[in-house]
Parts: C-alpha cells; structure tokens; sequence
C-alpha cells in the first residue's frame, strides 16, 4: 500500500511540473462564433513555434466586464482580443497592457488611420491592429432579380428601389431599433462616409463646424426618408430578430455590419446574399466606412512576457497576417499594409468595394459622449417625436456642452 | 458501576453547558464568519467605495462627488429617478398582483373540497423553476408583432397583440409587459408560502367559527388573513427587497439601457450599466457612482424595511 502511494506521489511530483512547463497561453475574446477559426490559427501558430495557445471567448456583452474584472483580479489571459479607442485605451492607461510601440512590424506594417485606433493617451500602441469592420447594404438577390430591380447606386435610386418593393408588398428593409445600438452603428455611421469626409469629421470633433449645420441636418433628413421602409413592428425589432428576417428571405434588404456576412450567407440561412456600400445621393462622392474594430494585446502582467510578445510580432508580421487573414471571419477586413486577403475570398470582395473610396471610421467614436444621445435622437427620429433638425440642434447642444467642459 | 457514574457525572457534570456564558458563540461563529465574509464586508466595502473615483490600481479619494453627480448632474440624475421610478411601478406590479394573486390561490389550493391540488400547485410553481432569461426570451418573441401577429390573428387572438410597435417596443406600455412576465413567472413563491401558512392554522378555529355561523368570506377575513399576518409581513419585505434588486429580467426581455426610452430602466440595470460593464459601447465602469447608487439605494430600502417589520413581526 505504502508503495503504491509513493509511487502515485512520484508520478504527480514529476507530471505537475512538466504540465506547468508546457507553454499554454490563454487569449480572451468576444468572437465566440470563431473558435474553429482561431484554434486553426493558433494550431498553425503552435506548428511553427510550438507554442500552445488556447482560445478561450465570453459571451459578447459580456466581454468588456469579465476581461477587466479578470485584469483587475490578477488573472486576465495572456493574450486578449482588444476594442479600439477609448475603450481598449483605458485597460492601456491602467497599465494592463504590453506596450506594443517597439514591436518590429507594427509601426512599419500598419498605416496610421489604422494604428489611430489603438493609441491610447501616452502614445502607446496598447494592440497589434487586427481588423476592421464596414457596413453595408444587404440584399436577396433572388427578390431582387424576381422584381427587376437593379442594385441602386444613388441613395436616391435606393429609395426608389425600396418603395418598389413596398408597392409590390415586399418588406425593403428589416432593420429595427430595439437593440439601441445597430441603428447608429451600422445605418447612420454606414451612410456618414457618404456625407462627412475625415477633414470634416475632425473639424466636427473641435466645434470648428456646428453639428446642426446644412451637412448634418442633410445627414438626419436622408436617415428619416428610410424610416417608411423600415418594417411596422420596427420598435421592437433587435439587430438578430432583424437578421433573422433577412435570412428568412421576409425583407428584401437590411443594413448591417460587414461581421454578419457570415450569418446570413451561411448555413443557417438559405437565401443568396449580396451586398452594396449605402450609396451617396447623387452628385456626392460615394464614401466607405472603414472602422478599426479589434486588435489583439498582450497581458502586461502575463507570465508568459516573451512568448506574448513573439506572438505579437508574428500577427504583426506579413506572414503571420497573411496565416490570419485565413482564419478572419467572413467580413473582417484586415487592416495590414498588404494584400493578404486569400483571392476571391468575401473579404478581397469587400475590399474591392472600398477600393478607390474615401474612407472613415464610424463618426461618432472620437465623440463618445454623443452615442447614447444620438441613439436616442434616432429612434425619437423612427417614432416620429423628432424632426431632424430637432434632433440636430440637440446632439449640437450636447456637443457644445462637452467642448465647453 | 464506577464507570458509569463517571461517565454521568461527565454528562452532568456542567463543564460543558454552562447556561448564561457565551458557550453559544462558538456555534454561531461559521455562520457569522460567512456572513461577514461575503456579506457584510462586500457591503461596507461598496460604502467605501462610492467615496472614490477611477478603477482598480488609480482610486482616487473623492468624498461625497459621486453622490453629489448621482443626484445632481442633468443625465445620471435623470436616469436615476427615473429607474427609482420605474422601480416603484415594477414593485407595485408585484406587491399588488403578484401576492393578491399569491393569497388566492393559496386559500383556493388550501380549501378542503378543493380536489388536485398538487397538479395545480405543481403548474402554479413550475415558472419559478426555470431561468429568467429563458422565460423572458419566449415573451420576448411573443409579445414581437413580427413574429406573433399572423398566427395570433389566425386563431382569433389579434386582439393581443400591440401593433405595431409591439407591447415591448412602446414605451408606454413595456415596463408592465416586462412586469407582468415577471408577476407571471414569481406568482408560485408567494403561493407556496401562503399555502403553508394557510395550513397551519388549526382546523378548530375554523371549525368553531362555522359552528358560530361565520360565512366561509368572514372565516376568510377575520380568521384566517389575521393568522397568516406576520406571513404577508415576511412576504411583502421579500417583494420589496428583490424587485429592488430585480435585473435580469429586463435583461432577457429588453435592453441594458432599459429600452424602449429607458422605460424599463430598473435600479440593478442602472447600477449595472454605471457600476459594473460601463456604456456601450465605450464599455469603461465607475465603479464609485456604482456604489453610490447601490448605498443609496440600500439606505432607500433600509427604511422601506424596517417600518414594515416592526408591525408586522410582533404580531405573532
């Protein structure tokens, strides 16, 4: 019995270090769709390295309260997928994450509207850039060719193509207001590239240009003529019950993120999907949203410091963007300095419709505290208690504030 | 039989009992030191923390700011009355609906010509046991035009749904929907526990009361509602402490921001979206105005509580 213990004992002394030896790293993320995808890339990561790395997501919602209660309690992952903007800079300014400034590549292989979403307020780069979202109008092309309908390539042909299908009984779009997110996101900051250029975006951010000028109300009025094609239950119709209906084939059209191509052309689904950037009213130049989404950081405090950054370095390499860019969901653009979408992939076929435009990130995100306000001037706007200019003069007020704090 | 008038004396001998010490402490002290561990502690500690600013790693000490915000900055003041608001109506739903509801078919369940009674008692209790957010995403669906409608109207029932914006979707109507899902799915913890009550009343009251020629309405009111007082005491303060802490509800059925127009804003969804995940999208917590709200909303319930468990609980 006695030797039998020992040799159990013997056997746990020598396997319990060999399991804390192995090189396992954690990477947090919200992608929980992705698991497949991203085990894929970092199986291919472990071939070339041999070191492990395992994927371990939470619930979307939830992402941003567990990572920073993980981070505050000392047991955040290794690796994490990280937001843009303020909201991945401020894990960055309380020292949570691996400064990425000195990491070969990333100021090399990164432009600087890319990088511009992962510098945090002491010039960090607090993430290796990973990609970006864009938004677009979805449409059944087996409605649309059973209704001759060309796609439109003026906002106004749009809105023609949108009362045709409402005359022949046909749902245009499914997009709705419940979520209190997708209406800004998607449908006002997809069609502001159309309107706004960055320049202008800048000088709207120091109050050089007023938020109810000619610009902005124009931007509102066109938002409002879409709200007779939105559908009758629009009030409460969330961002999946909107999906939902598109990939029923129950609307013709829905304006959405570039992320739930892979949704709606999938397996749940069984329609032909195409898609079309918001177009720009005639006579304007026809933008394209390009918002930086995500980029992968690493844990300042991680045990792992030297495996982190290798792995940094090689994402922000081009043949480790290009092994990524394989993995990337349909839909998620990269944002490196070369072409490493796989040819005729979703993502090249998107790129392609950003090819040549002038693109901008989503106008409210250098203003944050305008985006709980403009939702709600927004859905006010679809409810019909709002005016456009009303909602204008508003968000301009609220704007004015701000800047005078 | 020296042993055993040993062990008698051992058994007796007051070594061990010693009424009027503090002998009971050591019984209580794995409780106490539960309660204080994760209780109590977390409590204060919230208190502490409501007097600082920033996250973890840079609290600054602020004094009373946060509060100061909470109840004088046009937004957070705003949507704090406006959840403490909300708060009363869901509260209302419950104390009203809800335990009615609870005392019916409690004496129902308990009268004794009343046959299959645990088939209705188990169909009354069965909501309670399954998840909120479950519960709420069925309703969800249901109360959705888009998705209710046609059938509904095929069957005759057209009438329920609200068109077009859906009982959800209007901002007049969603905090009663969103209530009464509620009402809906609790209604069988009150029951239960009036059914218990209702129970352990002796049967020779009431048998007397009848021979006195009391109608079943005043055995009804004068006997059996004035036994079960300090019960409905009990029951009130837990409806009013868990709907003031109610959340999840709202979560399954409507938005964080308490969608439509903060209609539904509840003080946990407030306190969640300040205290704990931050705005969306920016995401980033206050954790002090956090706590802020949760002490004031504590102090709040602290003097709803008390009163009621004074005349109530000495009754008994």
């Amino acid at each position: 019995m006695k030797k039998l213990l020992a040799i159990v004992l013997a056997a746990v002394m020598f396997v319990l270090p060999c399991m804390a030896m192995a090189d396992e790293l954690t990477m947090g993320s919200w992608r929980t769709d992705d698991v497949e995808q991203v085990s894929a890339l970092l199986a291919k990561y472990e071939e070339l390295t041999g070191v492990k790395i395992v994927f371990q997501p939470t619930v979307s919602t939830q992402y941003n309260a567990t990572l920073r209660q993980q981070l505050d309690g000392g047991i955040g992952p290794d690796l994490f997928y990280s937001r843009t903007f303020s909201t991945g800079a401020e894990l960055s300014e309380n020292g949570f994450n691996v400064v990425c400034n000195d990491i070969p590549g990333v100021k090399d292989n990164f432009s600087d509207s890319a990088l511009g979403g992962f510098i945090d307020k002491d010039g960090n780069i607090f993430a290796v850039p990973f990609a970006a979202v864009s938004h677009f109008v979805y449409y059944n092309k087996a409605i649309f060719a059973e209704n001759n309908i060309e796609v439109p390539t003026t906002f106004e042909d749009f809105l023609a193509v949108c009362q045709q299908l409402k005359d022949a009984g046909i749902q245009p779009l499914s997009n709705g207001i419940a979520a209190n997110w997708d209406i800004l996101e998607c449908v006002l900051c997809g069609m502001i590239p159309n309107y706004i250029t960055t320049e202008e975006r800048l000088a709207y951010e120091s109050g050089e240009r007023k938020l109810n000028d000619e610009t902005f109300v124009r931007v509102l009025s066109d938002f409002a003529k879409l709200v007779p094609y939105l559908p009758e239950a629009f009030a409460s119709i969330d961002n999946d019950n909107a999906n939902v209906m598109f990939g029923l084939g129950q609307s013709a059209m829905l304006i959405d993120g570039s992320w739930s191509y892979g949704t709606l052309a999938g397996d749940d689904y069984d329609i032909d999907v195409g898609f079309f950037p918001i177009p720009a009213p005639a006579g304007m130049t026809q933008g394209f949203s390009l918002h930086p989404d995500f980029g992968i950081a690493g844990n300042a405090a991680s045990a792992h410091p030297e495996e982190v950054k290798a792995f940094l370095q090689w994402l922000a390499s081009v043949e480790g963007a290009t092994e990524a860019a394989k993995v990337i969901p349909d839909g998620f653009l990269p944002l490196i300095n070369a072409d490493v979408a796989p040819e005729g992939s979703i993502i090249a076929a998107m790129n392609a419709v950003g090819e040549g435009k002038p693109s901008d990130m989503r106008f409210v995100w250098n203003m944050m505290a305008l985006y709980t306000p403009m939702v709600d001037q927004l859905n006010a706007i679809c409810r019909g208690e709002q005016t456009p200019e009303g909602a204008a003069d508003a968000i301009n007020a609220l704007w004015e504030a701000e800047l005078a704090k | 039989m020296t042993a055993k008038s040993k062990t008698m004396q051992a058994f007796q001998g007051g070594k061990t009992i010693k009424p009027g010490g503090v002998y009971w402490m050591r019984y209580i002290i794995p409780a106490l030191l539960f309660y204080v561990v994760f209780m109590a502690y977390p409590m204060l500690d919230s208190v502490r923390l409501s007097l600082y600013e920033g996250t973890a790693g840079e609290r600054a000490f602020v004094g009373f700011a946060n509060y100061v915000r909470l109840f004088t900055d046009e937004v957070v003041s705003k949507r704090f009355w406006n959840a403490f608001g909300n708060n009363w109506i869901f509260f209302a739903y419950h104390m009203i609906l809800q335990n009615a509801l609870g005392i019916t078919f409690a004496a129902i369940l308990t009268n004794r010509t009343m046959k299959g009674r645990q088939f209705y008692q188990t169909l009354i209790f069965i909501p309670c046991t399954v998840a909120v957010l479950v519960t709420g995403y069925l309703f969800k669906m249901m109360m959705n035009p888009q998705w209710s409608k046609a059938p509904l109207e095929k069957i005759g029932l057209g009438f329920m749904v609200h068109s077009p914006s859906g009982w959800l979707g209007d901002p007049g109507t969603a905090l009663s929907a969103v209530s009464l899902v509620s009402v809906w799915q609790w209604v069988g913890i009150p029951t239960m526990m009036f059914v218990a009550a209702f129970q352990g009343i002796d049967d020779d009251l009431i048998e007397a009361a009848s021979i006195e020629g009391a109608t079943p309405w005043q055995q009804f009111t004068r006997i059996r509602i004035p036994l079960i007082i300090p019960v409905i005491g009990m029951v009130a303060i837990m409806t009013f402490v868990s709907n003031f802490n109610a959340f999840d509800v709202v979560f399954a059925m409507e938005t964080l921001d308490g969608a439509p127009n903060y209609s539904t804003d509840l003080i946990g969804t407030l306190f969640y979206r300040y205290g704990v995940a931050g705005q969306h999208p920016v995401g980033i917590p206050e954790p002090g105005v956090g706590s802020a709200i949760s002490t004031s909303i504590f102090c709040m319930l602290l003097c709803g509580v008390i009163p009621v468990l004074v005349k109530t609980q000495g009754k008994e």
